[in-house]
């Protein structure tokens, strides 16, 4: 009987415990976790806006732990793993042993050396229910909010919370929103539905500095214009860094995230890493495929687990609906297309044959297939006139065994 | 496990199976195609048939993929794949509409709903005793429900 062990109860962390405990239904598994509940990173505006509670957040069924026969350590931090033991360190002095073990710790946001900042007790992050948890609360004293960043994860928090009637300021360093999903045109679209529900950008700025109370709360915050904005607290979503600090402290390699090789396994004998950890993706489904590939290996099935592809997301703000696949910016010795109508905006940026980015905005039913275009660099050529119009019938197949289909290329 | 086996060969390309398909997922309480507002996209079909280009027919219906990709990319577990029955299950309360499964299927098959707040996908008309409509729909058996 084989003991497995993952800390981290995220997108990775699940679908690893999920996979194994198919793989292996009579071994020990065991999830350890910060969070007391599981939840969906990807949901927690709909906890912030109010729309949901903490168990419809959650993402795995309530007796997913039960009915898989998993043991869930909850509130712990994981603070020491001794690989040559084979043994990890958690809570109050409690240790466990393992045969084979899964880092899934995900990443955290990041605080930019900005004066006061890292320091401040009303500057929040926006990753886990623990942040929402504390955004609400401050949130029931002041309404003005700070956020810094206009990624997904700012829009995130700044929609669910002029939901609730925040008056919210929003600054970028970039020209634009969303800068890395989006180009100019979409990104007016969402920063002009943003602007009719109660939120102001400040476009290209940063903050620099802040003027703090004497608890060390900011007060204003001072923009790189020379401009004091009010505010009652900051929400930080100027980017992720991996969770690092166990691995590097246990001897584990790590450079900007946890070194894993192809089988997602660490510098460690027995101990992978899967989910955002690794660096290898920032999105959900990798982190998915990730943890199922890293429960494949510990399992003792040999699985590579394929690099993905580095850009991909969706966003639905207000009910405008993205999807942003590939590289938009690299347009240099590139055929741009574009197809533009009152409710619909799509973009295509195709190299050598290849398609390389796309951009729809709208109804953006279909467009798995774009993703699966420039993933697999397929070649499209003669295929550019009716770029908008592709669907799966121009690849039509269907693989004759099991009734599935299969790309004819 | 169940699936919708597939001879495009035979498909004539009537839709029948897409007649059926929103016939049997209609909201408005109607019955009969006649009393179907075939332009309200509520009503949208969940199969689609679609031209090869060369004068023939390619139907697209959800595959219920043994590994399939809308299920992996869903965050907020509103898509999974039934181990016993195969199929690919949707819960709509769940769903947070973040449309990650719509960027997922290589094959174009979940659509995002009109009120951009669901998706609409193949359930294998999960209400009927009888199963598929589209499959009893088809004139030609170029459908058919199989075991795999």
């Amino acid at each position: 009987m084989e003991r497995f062990i993952i800390i981290g109860a995220g997108a990775a962390g699940i679908s690893a415990a999920k996979t194994l405990r198919i793989l292996r239904p009579e071994d020990i598994i065991t999830v350890i976790s910060i969070d007391e509940k599981v939840h969906s990173r990807c949901m927690l505006h709909k906890y912030l806006s109010h729309e949901r509670d903490a168990q419809r957040i959650n993402f795995v069924d309530a007796d997913f732990f039960e009915r898989n026969d998993i043991t869930h350590i909850t509130c712990e931090a994981v603070t020491k793993i001794d690989t040559e033991a084979k043994t990890v360190f958690y809570g109050d002095n409690y240790s466990a042993p393992y045969d084979k073990l899964l880092i899934a710790t995900g990443s955290g946001f990041f605080i930019p050396p900005i004066p006061h900042f890292r320091e401040a007790p009303n500057v929040f992050g926006f990753r886990d229910l623990s942040d929402a948890l504390k955004i609400d609360q401050a949130f029931a004293k002041g309404k003005r909010v700070f956020i810094v960043g206009s990624g997904l994860v700012g829009l995130d928090a700044a929609s669910a919370l002029c939901e609730r009637g925040a008056e919210i300021t929003i600054a970028e360093m970039a020209p634009r929103v969303m800068p890395l999903q989006t180009d100019d045109y979409a990104a007016s679209i969402y920063q002009k539905a943003f602007e009719e529900h109660g939120c102001r950008f400040l476009l290209g700025i940063g903050a620099s500095d802040a003027v703090t109370d004497k608890d060390g709360n900011i007060t204003e915050v001072i923009l790189s214009t020379g401009e004091h904005v009010p505010c009652d607290f900051i929400i930080m979503a100027a980017g992720v860094r991996p969770r690092i600090q166990l691995a590097q402290d246990s001897g584990i390699a790590v450079e900007r995230a946890i070194c894993t090789d192809e089988h997602l396994r660490t510098s460690a004998v027995d101990v992978y890493a899967a989910g955002d950890c690794t660096g290898l993706s920032g999105v959900w489904p990798d982190a998915v495929s990730q943890g199922e590939a890293a429960a494949e290996n510990m399992a003792g099935i040999p699985t590579v687990y394929e690099k993905p592809y580095p850009f991909k997301n969706t966003s639905n703000f207000f009910g405008i609906t993205m999807l942003s696949v590939g590289r938009l910016d690299l347009t240099e010795g590139a055929e741009i297309l574009v197809h533009k109508t009152q409710s619909e905006y799509k973009k295509a940026i195709v190299k050598d044959g290849k398609l390389t980015g796309f951009l729809s905005l709208g109804d953006i039913s279909n467009s798995g297939l774009y993703l699966y275009l420039i993933k697999n660099s397929i070649d499209i050529s003669g295929k550019q006139n009716k770029i908008f119009r592709l669907s799966f019938a121009d690849f039509y197949g269907i693989n004759q065994k099991n009734g599935e289909f299969a790309y004819n290329i | 496990m169940k699936r919708i086996f597939i001879d495009p060969a035979k498909c004539d390309g009537c839709k029948n199976c897409s007649l059926a398909c929103m016939e049997s997922h209609r909201q408005d309480g109607g019955t009969g195609i006649y009393t179907l507002d075939l332009l309200d996209p509520r009503n949208q079909s969940r199969n689609r048939i679609l031209s090869d280009g060369k004068g023939g027919y390619s139907p697209v219906f959800c595959r219920h993929c043994d590994i399939p990709d809308c299920a992996g990319a869903c965050m907020s577990g509103a898509l999974h794949k039934n181990m016993e029955s195969g199929l690919v299950e949707y819960d709509a309360e769940k769903c947070a509409a973040c449309y990650m499964c719509v960027m997922s299927c290589r094959y174009g098959v979940p659509a995002i709903s009109p009120d951009r707040k669901h998706i609409i996908k193949c359930d294998f008309c999960a209400h009927l005793e009888e199963g598929p409509a589209c499959v009893r729909a088809c004139p030609k058996k170029a459908i058919e429900v199989r075991e795999v």
